[in-house]
């Protein structure tokens, strides 16, 4: 599996059609810093197919101010959790 | 397991920094370490020992050299992106002529081959762009 972490917004840089063109089944997605704005509902619509391998990083919800705006099939993890995504992943890769 | 991190971000212009910071903060909460940090592009920037930040906001490069003394890791810092930046250790300072340095104690100038080094021996990479 491995873990890609998306640092861009969605609405405002194209990079994410990058990383999906580069995922396979398992992979999966963390949001972190601007790129946790594709977890709200209007950004999901950008990430199909992820589904319930998406995550977003909970400190970067909470400074946005955006935590209850999250679309629901999104995986809300602290910094902890996300420590936790790099264990699982045999490798980390970062879109910006 | 130890962890290697590559920050492009310069301090305070992009959240990599904080990103990177807050991530090998929490690395020991689950038994790991961030064995070596690489400082690449702007990253460069956060190895300066002339940064003076407000009192009120958090002082970014005490922050990488608390990291280094508590879990001994290696701040590596790309010489070609920090000489033409005006990142300069002592030695560097002294063979170009510098009138001073500016390269914090805790940090290191190394070349690209520290970090392949780094993503060949390290159990894992994590990338900090901006």
């Amino acid at each position: 599996m491995v873990l890609h972490i998306l640092n861009r917004s969605p609405f405002a840089s194209r990079v994410h059609e990058d990383m999906l063109r580069a995922m396979v089944n398992e992979d999966r997605v963390l949001l972190i810093e601007d790129g946790v704005s594709a977890a709200l509902k209007a950004g999901i619509t950008l990430l199909p197919t992820i589904d319930e391998r998406l995550y977003a990083l909970k400190e970067d919800l909470e400074a946005r101010g955006l935590s209850q705006r999250c679309d629901p099939c999104v995986n809300i993890v602290d910094v902890d959790g996300f420590v936790a995504l790099t264990e699982q992943a045999d490798k980390v890769v970062s879109w910006f | 397991m130890n962890y290697a991190l590559i920050v492009y971000g310069a301090p305070y212009s992009q959240q990599a920094a904080h990103s990177a910071l807050r991530f090998a903060e929490a690395l020991p909460h689950r038994g790991h370490r961030a064995a070596t940090v690489f400082f690449y592009h702007d990253g460069i920037y956060n190895a300066t020992r002339l940064m003076t930040p407000p009192q009120d906001e958090p002082n970014l490069r005490q922050r990488w050299s608390l990291l280094a003394k508590a879990h001994n890791t290696s701040l590596l810092v790309c010489v070609a992106s920090a000489l033409k930046r005006g990142i300069v250790d002592n030695k560097e300072a002294r063979r170009h002529g510098l009138d001073g340095d500016s390269l914090a104690p805790e940090f290191e100038l190394t070349g690209l081959g520290q970090l392949l080094d780094a993503a060949l021996t390290h159990d894992c990479v994590v990338t900090f762009g901006a």
